[in-house]
């Protein structure tokens, strides 16, 4: 009886792993050129999964009626809003690819299948309470991601990315599972729930290890400062769809699962990681901002811009708060629209041959080539830099807000300080195509579906997003307190 | 502790199987040389035509096919592998864990005739 | 008495063969010592009672991932050259790394049994069932309440092989031809041959 109850409340998961199985099925028998038809699918079935995951989250689901599997597993509110920012990320990552891939002939239909593997991966670690649930969701995502980052085979810089991203990837791994092993020891369990109470009062040096090793396997993963080296490689190398997908939805995944981590498992022992997230958010916003300034190359500018997001979104971490996590949660919802965006805008901007453009100085003057292009670009840019009227301002506003009341006035004012220097190089991308000689490159034309979700995302961070605030907050309140239930 | 006495008969499998096989080996030489018929030649100690040299560069290259069949079979002796403590616990795990291995199954065996549709199992 | 001896055999060999995979000039012959190195761990293994990890030693790394170590080793056209003179470059920090990690094994192993270091208790759901097999505990956690785990990781297996495919297999514009016995013995000399009566000077159409 348990089991059917836990067979239940896994139901998104196993929709997409029997739709990953038979998609696979299908790709093996009909070949390169169903592509796009199992894009399309697999679409679908992120929608579907989106719309079983989307009640629970309304509803605000929570306690021990939605842990599955003896608490190895739980699908309450938190996770069901990490899965539903997941769903839609992804999805927009299988909109990206088939007319990127195409241009090269490199579209195989295995594309979208391990995309769903990916976030299948992502919907066990959002879920994990459990160190070995943890450990296996987040290897499914990452061996995935692999693959994906070296997808273009026979690209030299795809194949560097792929294989930069693995060793590097391998290692955060170890160093997780270093950590892990030594929490078993110390605590003597791996669920979380058990490790908290295990982790009461004075904390052994032993244990404090234990909390380092765990936290710096995870900043790996989301790309914080002092392990953020491998990101700017392979976000350059990898193709342009599988990028966008790795600065979106893996991000929102490893966020989450670090806040569950640090707030369920070690919750009673904020003091000790508080630091370590405190240094790791203002590494990173400063790395981030300063780091993308000399780039020529929009790809890596990114990678800096994600760095630069993950150290905001971490001081919402730092708070331990309600309202801080609930932060987390808004800030990481606008930011994969403004970096899905983003992304979408590069991969449209494309020169005659129909060869992508990455170049910044080759972007030069875009206004006057494609004005609606350059104006979607610009608005996100401007967005990513936090400049009021866009709702990127919104995201930013409500971590520091949060960091406010928590008594943290200090990091809130150099949290401004640096997003004002971080500032910089988003409005050195407006000026390129708004003030320079037009370096005519940028010729191609984009595919309906780009245009529609680059309209949809730009919508969605335009001043427009302010009418969701309230809505977006509620959820994300509901979702953020679950997470705290433990805690009372 | 572990009662290692049970471990005796693979202890004797492994001394027999040394033995013997030493045995195949430097019996013919120590033969050869008694009879006096060991006169190597360099045709003798040639490799066969067959075969790859028998000597030569480690650093030779191989195909990557190499790779991708070990990579194939390290996953199914994996799964070769989980296959023993199911068998001997399935009475203590009973529905749930045959059927938990089935699905296991399952999905390695949709891998497989994936891999066999894709030709990965091909070698020409 | 039998155990002490066995462990220090074992043990002895387990160092021994690790300390040739890293000196031995042929590479070839570094992984046949490696495999010699998991061997000795599987019976140390056995000693510890881990009957199932012994036999995955055996079977999973012995028998595949030694397997693919050879053929990478063989594959990727190292040069042992550069590589020594890598070594004697980064000697000084691969033996501070050692040092290191001999000097936290020492303090932990030295905390440990001093008393100062506090294990948690385990929480009791990994405990061995009593009177049973190390392997017969394993299948009834592994299938029971970890099963979920399980078929999770039977998907990492799926993504590891699909993955493998997807970045290696490249299909083959020729595909060579199967025989088709029953074809073969079908036909009959009319298939194969023609009568004409060309006219001269003219030559044939085929």
């Amino acid at each position: 009886m348990e089991l059917k109850q836990s067979l239940g409340l896994i139901a998104p998961e196993i929709l997409l792993s029997i739709a990953s199985l038979v998609l696979l099925l299908v790709s093996a028998w009909a070949g390169d050129k169903a592509s796009r038809a199992i894009s399309v699918v697999a679409c679908f079935v992120l929608g579907a999964c989106f719309f079983i995951v989307a009640p629970t989250v309304c509803a605000g689901v929570a306690g021990p009626d939605v842990v599955a599997f003896n608490g190895l597993f739980t699908a309450d509110a938190f996770s069901g809003f990490a899965k539903l920012l997941i769903f839609a990320a992804t999805g927009a990552a299988l909109v990206m690819a088939p007319k990127f891939f195409e241009r090269t002939n490199s579209m195989m239909p295995e594309f979208p299948v391990l995309i769903l593997l990916a976030a299948l991966g992502m919907c066990l670690m959002v879920s994990a309470t459990d160190l070995m649930t943890l450990y296996i969701g987040l290897e499914l995502n990452s061996l995935a991601s692999y693959v994906l980052a070296a997808f273009l085979r026979n690209d030299e810089r795809s194949a560097e990315a792929g294989i930069k991203y693995f060793v590097l990837g391998a290692l955060a791994s170890g160093i997780l599972l270093f950590g892990m092993s030594l929490t078993y020891g110390f605590t003597g369990s791996t669920d979380f729930g058990t490790v908290r109470a295990a982790l009461t009062g004075d904390m052994s040096t032993g244990a404090m290890f234990a909390v380092v090793f765990v936290l710096a396997g995870l900043a790996f993963k989301i790309s914080a400062v002092p392990f953020h080296m491998w990101t700017p490689d392979v976000y350059e190398g990898s193709p342009t769809p599988v990028t966008a997908f790795f600065a979106t939805a893996p991000k929102v995944a490893a966020v989450s699962l670090l806040m569950r981590v640090s707030l369920d498992a070690f919750g009673m022992q904020a003091d000790a990681w508080r630091q370590i997230v405190l240094f790791v958010a203002l590494a990173s916003i400063v790395v981030g901002a300063l780091g993308a300034i000399g780039q020529s190359n929009i790809k890596r500018l990114m990678a800096f811009s994600s760095i630069n997001n993950v150290g905001f979104i971490l001081i919402g971490l730092v708070t331990g708060t309600v309202q801080g996590a609930s932060a987390m949660l808004v800030y990481l919802a606008i930011y994969i629209a403004m970096t899905a965006g983003s992304f979408l805008a590069i991969i449209m901007m494309k020169d005659e041959a129909g060869a992508p453009v990455e170049k910044i100085s080759d972007i030069a003057g875009l206004s006057r080539t494609k004005p609606a292009l350059a104006l979607c670009l610009a608005m996100m840019m401007f967005s990513l830099a936090g400049i009021p009227p866009l709702f990127g301002f919104w995201g930013k506003f409500v971590v520091f807000q949060a960091a406010v009341e928590a008594n943290l006035v200090a990091l809130a004012a150099i949290g401004i300080a640096a997003s004002v220097i971080g500032a910089f190089y988003y409005l050195k991308i407006v000026k390129v195509m708004y003030f320079d000689e037009p370096a005519d490159v940028v010729k191609g034309q984009s595919d309906w579906a780009h245009w529609a979700l680059l309209i949809i995302s730009t919508a969605f961070i335009s001043p427009l997003g302010y009418l969701l605030t309230t809505w977006l907050g509620g959820i994300a309140d509901k979702a953020a307190a679950t997470l705290f239930l433990v805690a009372a | 502790m572990v009662d290692l006495t049970q471990y005796l008969p693979i202890l004797i499998f492994l001394v027999i199987a040394l033995g013997l096989s030493g045995l195949f080996v430097f019996l013919p030489m120590g033969v050869s040389r008694l009879t006096g018929a060991h006169k190597p030649s360099k045709d003798k100690l040639a490799e066969y035509e067959c075969g790859f040299p028998a000597f030569e560069d480690s650093r030779h290259q191989f195909d990557v096919r190499f790779y991708l069949v070990a990579i194939l079979f390290i996953i199914f002796d994996l799964e070769a592998a989980f296959l023993f403590p199911w068998a001997v616990s399935l009475d203590l795990t009973g529905w749930a864990g045959w059927i938990t291995m089935m699905v296991f199954l399952g999905e390695l065996l949709i891998g497989f005739a994936y891999a066999w549709k894709k030709g990965a199992l091909e070698w020409e | 008495m039998i155990h002490t001896i066995a462990f220090y055999i074992f043990a002895a060999m387990v160092i021994a063969s690790g300390a040739l995979v890293i000196t031995a000039r042929n590479p070839v012959h570094s992984v046949l010592w490696l495999i010699l190195a998991f061997f000795n761990a599987a019976g140390l293994m056995v000693l510890v009672g881990a009957e199932f990890i012994a036999m995955l030693l055996v079977i999973v790394y012995v028998g595949a991932v030694a397997v693919l170590f050879l053929f990478v080793v063989m594959m990727l056209e190292i040069d042992f050259a550069e590589m020594r003179a890598g070594f004697v470059k980064y000697f000084p920090l691969g033996v501070l790394l050692a040092l290191i990690l001999v000097s936290e094994m020492i303090l932990g192993i030295g905390a440990y049994s001093a008393g100062s270091m506090h294990l948690g208790t385990a929480d009791g759901v990994g405990t061995p069932l009593m009177g049973e097999s190390n392997i017969r505990s394993i299948g009834a956690l592994l299938y029971g309440r970890y099963l979920f785990l399980f078929e999770s990781a039977g998907l990492v297996l799926l993504v590891a092989m699909v993955g493998a495919i997807v970045l290696t297999h490249r299909e083959r514009g020729t595909v060579r031809g199967h025989q088709n016995i029953n074809k073969q013995v079908r036909r009959r000399p009319g298939d194969a041959t023609v009568n004409t009566r060309p006219e001269v000077g003219k030559g044939i159409e085929l």
